[in-house]
């Protein structure tokens, strides 16, 4: 029995060691190393790759020009060069030549909303930084600031042939931060955070409510009423903020003009700083709702101060879809999973993307999640079942997003001009069973390995 | 006054007639039918194209390409539909009302799940409308020894007892790990390792020997005639581990890594009881052939991984590499999310490490009937079973598959083609 259990921790004495110990840092650097992915992958991003690479013979999905059976994709200086049925793409002389025949080729996928890089393991305190629950106005939290590029989890994702992905805080605050539009792979976070500041969530959904529960140690805001009073009251700090700036600038210029000694500069306020951009429409809102009453009141809030805004969630809002269309804004769906109302249908939530679509709403899927991103295309996969086009179903996973975060001119389809993010699969990614074969970023051939397929294969020898 | 409570009277009798007399009527033997026209994945003798399934009085009578029926049969057309077993849940705790864990000491073993069953729980719907007709209700993983299961059919819409499965065996909770050390190490209190875990668990163990003893001695001396013998007290606590150590109850232990199960497989053989299964035993992989050795089976995610330290290890290849190894793998849902789409979660091992159609169906229907020991009479479509039966619109192992009819002991309780809640037993408000 002893012996049994010594040489189970013997075969990965190392990782074991790390693994228990609560030094989490050095745990997570000696985990890096021992896999050498992230050296693996640093690598092999270093190695300009002028060389074209071609994937030749599969059946292309572009999302915007149809199915090519029989396709050939050119990826050169991390490109896609062209595109189009073998019998009309010359391939480059000397380019590297890649039987997809029996293969699906697709562009990589997006995830509209994930934790990626903001946590390793849920329950363990110190690998998590989620979101800031100390002020439920935290506009000044940046997530590029703790994104953490090594983390086990990107790879884990990527395999499944995610490569892009909004990597957003946690629900926990109104305005919890800033989220970042990421590429899974580069050496470092630097590399991966290609938007920084790309969109800021607001949340209404009731859960933000964390000063309710008994009179006596009630603070304020601890209703919805208190809630939107206080993001209401930070607008209006914002926009007075914003005049004071203004008038420095004016009073600036004037001295200037006048040879007199400049203004005082008004103070820094980090949190309306930050608020600007989306107070003067610049940059997105991710207002996230559930039910029709939140939604109208946090839409309306939005449409007071004139905010660019994509809904997210709105999981019970079936009541005013029709009000939803009229808002003519993209909405984040899901996640489709989340269970009805007790007095609601088994599949209210299931049917949700299909009835916005039939309305003409853009819609995207999204994760919510960090460890299961890799499952995001099931959930569109799942979303046909209750009536979502297949087309429109993949189209909410590449161009819609890249569409909503501002990138289709970079990502969401194979089309030539495009960043050469392209997977390899063995069949229809929306399914379950589909294996990703290869997963192409920026035209290189990432190391479709991970700690877990590390694992299978220390204890499949 | 008085008329308005006759009235009301008279409607809770309406309400309680009504169920049976709307839709289908579930017959207390179980109901009549031909299933037609569909491709029957049998999960024990392979699939059968353009095949029939005659159900009497509850029970499969037939299956094949043609079977025999009396005239008068009611027939559901399935329309070249995939029909497969109802899906065995080996792990789940909807329908308890947050009643899983009477966290206030490690050993709680007589705790009965029966007396917390919230038989009227929409997920008890909200499952069976993804196909789920059986589930393993069980405690909590708070304590070392938790409490005794219940097994459920998901009639949902008829009475508490109606939903209980009929003699299904006695299952017992044993927790190890985490999380009794978090719950108890966050009071102060014994355990607070995994040392203080097995430990308080031994040591239950020694009592209950103790008692045994006690009343054994005590029998004996009945039996010979000595009056003065003095009758030992009644504990219904050790009643229950005395059980566990006369083999009365199957246990299932919640356990992560593989060092635990190879400490609890020690112990067992230390107290001669089996364990019968390891649930979400995301390490198995690592220890497969000992399991296999000791016939423990498994009940795990298809992917779940990360949500806290000891599940750090968890590959989605678990499954598959411990099937390969011989040990009898359940996919459940420990969930009221994923029990409704345990058909996409089964379909996972057939990506991650290859399983076939079969296994993988297997893992979602006889491997978890065997691991909550119902296997002789669900988790198949086999002649003499529970006509527990799921018609599919999509092919079940994948993304697109979803049920069109759900049907448990012969009588549809689930049909999506109807309006409202799609159930055939159940009224608002009931």
């Amino acid at each position: 029995m002893k012996d049994q259990v010594s040489a189970v921790r013997s075969r990965l004495s190392g990782k074991v060691t790390g693994r228990r110990s609560q030094v989490s840092g050095k745990y997570w650097s000696l985990v890096a190393s021992l896999l050498g992915m992230t050296i693996l992958m640093n690598a092999a991003l270093l190695v300009a790759q002028d060389k074209a690479v071609v994937l030749k013979g599969g059946k292309l999905l572009t999302i915007t020009h149809g199915v090519i059976e029989n396709g050939v994709v050119v990826m050169q200086g991390g490109k896609i060069t062209a595109v189009g049925a073998a019998s009309s793409v010359s391939v480059p002389s000397g380019a590297q030549v890649v039987d997809t025949t029996g293969m699906t080729v697709y562009p990589g996928l997006i995830d509209s909303e994930s934790q990626l890089g903001l946590t390793e393991i849920s329950a363990e305190a110190m690998t998590n930084d989620l979101v800031e629950m100390s002020d439920e106005i935290m506009p000044h939290m940046h997530v590029a600031e703790a994104f953490h590029a090594e983390s086990t989890l990107i790879p884990v994702a990527r395999m499944n042939g995610i490569t892009n992905a909004i990597v957003a805080p946690e629900s926990g605050d109104t305005l919890p931060g800033q989220d970042s539009f990421i590429q899974l792979a580069g050496a470092s976070a630097t590399e991966m955070l290609m938007i920084r500041d790309v969109a800021m969530p607001l949340n209404f959904t009731g859960d933000e409510r964390r000063n309710k529960g008994g009179f006596d140690k009630r603070k304020f805001p601890s209703t919805r009423m208190g809630l939107i009073a206080q993001l209401r009251q930070a607008f209006l700090d914002a926009q007075d903020y914003k005049g004071k700036l203004a008038e420095y600038e004016r009073k600036k210029a004037d001295a200037a003009h006048d040879k007199k000694p400049e203004p005082l500069a008004p103070k820094r306020d980090l949190k309306l700083e930050a608020l600007l951009p989306y107070l003067d429409g610049k940059k997105p809102i991710v207002l996230a709702a559930e039910g029709p009453s939140d939604l109208e009141t946090a839409a309306n809030l939005a449409n007071e101060f004139k905010l660019k805004f994509v809904l997210n969630h709105i999981s019970h809002s079936q009541p005013v879809l029709d009000y939803v269309a009229g808002l003519k804004v993209p909405v984040i769906v899901g996640p489709i999973y989340e269970a009805p109302k007790d007095d609601e249908r088994y599949d209210t939530v299931y049917r949700l993307p299909a009835q916005l679509y039939k309305r003409g709403v853009k819609i995207a899927f999204a994760s919510y999640s960090a460890h299961n991103v890799r499952n995001l295309p099931d959930q569109a996969g799942f979303a046909t079942a209750f009536g979502l086009p297949y087309d429109e179903a993949l189209k909410a996973i590449t161009i819609n997003p890249a569409e909503i975060w501002g990138v289709a001119d970079k990502l969401g389809s194979l089309d030539v001009g495009k960043m050469a993010n392209v997977v390899v699969a063995n069949g229809d990614p929306l399914d379950v069973k589909t294996d990703v074969k290869q997963v192409y970023i920026e035209g290189r051939a990432v190391p479709m390995t991970s700690r877990q397929t590390w694992l299978r294969d220390q204890y499949s020898k | 006054m008085q008329r308005t409570r006759q009235f009301v009277l008279l409607l809770s009798c309406l309400a309680a007639i009504l169920p049976c007399s709307f839709g289908q009527a579930a017959s207390s033997k179980g109901g009549n039918v031909l299933i037609r026209n569909a491709v029957v994945m049998t999960v024990t003798h392979g699939n059968i194209k353009n095949g029939s399934i005659y159900i009497k009085d509850g029970k499969i009578a037939a299956v094949g390409e043609s079977v025999n029926t009396p005239v008068g049969t009611p027939v559901i057309d399935a329309g070249g539909k995939y029909v497969t077993p109802g899906i065995v849940d080996s792990h789940s705790h909807i329908a308890l009302d947050d009643d899983v864990n009477e966290a206030t000491s490690p050993i709680t073993p007589h705790m009965m799940m029966k007396d917390a069953f919230d038989y009227q729980d929409k997920a008890i719907y909200r499952a069976l409308a993804g196909g789920v007709t059986t589930s393993l209700l069980l405690h909590g993983s708070a304590n070392m020894i938790g409490g005794q299961a219940i097994v459920i059919k998901h009639k949902y819409g008829l009475g508490r007892d109606e939903m209980l499965f009929p003699n299904a065996p006695r299952s017992i909770k044993f927790a190890s790990g985490e999380n009794p050390k978090r719950v108890y190490g966050s009071r102060e209190q014994l355990p607070s390792t995994r040392m203080g875990n097995f430990a308080v668990q031994r040591e239950a163990l020694v009592q209950a020997q103790d008692y045994m003893k006690e009343w054994d001695a005590y029998n004996e001396k009945v039996k010979r005639g000595d009056k003065d013998a003095s009758q030992p007290k009644h504990d219904l606590k050790l009643e229950a581990l005395a059980d566990v150590l006369r083999g009365k109850l199957m246990v299932q232990i919640h356990c992560y890594r593989a060092d635990e199960f190879l400490t609890e497989m020690a112990m067992a053989r230390e107290f001669g009881y089996k364990i019968r299964a390891f649930h979400h035993a995301v390490e198995a992989y690592k220890v497969a052939d000992q399991l296999a050795a000791n016939n423990v089976g498994i009940a795990t995610w298809a992917d779940w991984w990360g949500f806290k330290n000891e599940a750090w290890d968890a590959i989605p290849w678990n499954a598959v590499m411990s099937m390969r190894k011989g040990v009898k793998v359940a996919i459940k849902s420990d969930s009221e999310d994923y029990t409704r789409r345990l058909n996409q979660e089964a379909a996972k091992t057939m990506r991650y490490g290859g399983a076939t159609e079969e296994e993988a169906l297997k893992m979602i229907t006889i491997n978890p009937a065997w691991i909550v020991g119902v296997d002789d009479r669900v988790g198949s479509i086999d002649v003499g079973k529970d006509a527990d039966i799921v018609i599919w619109e999509g092919y079940p192992l994948s993304s697109y598959g979803v049920p069109n009819k759900v049907l448990i002991d012969g009588d549809v309780y689930f049909d999506r083609s109807l309006p409202g809640l799609g159930m055939t037993h159940y009224r608002e408000g009931q």
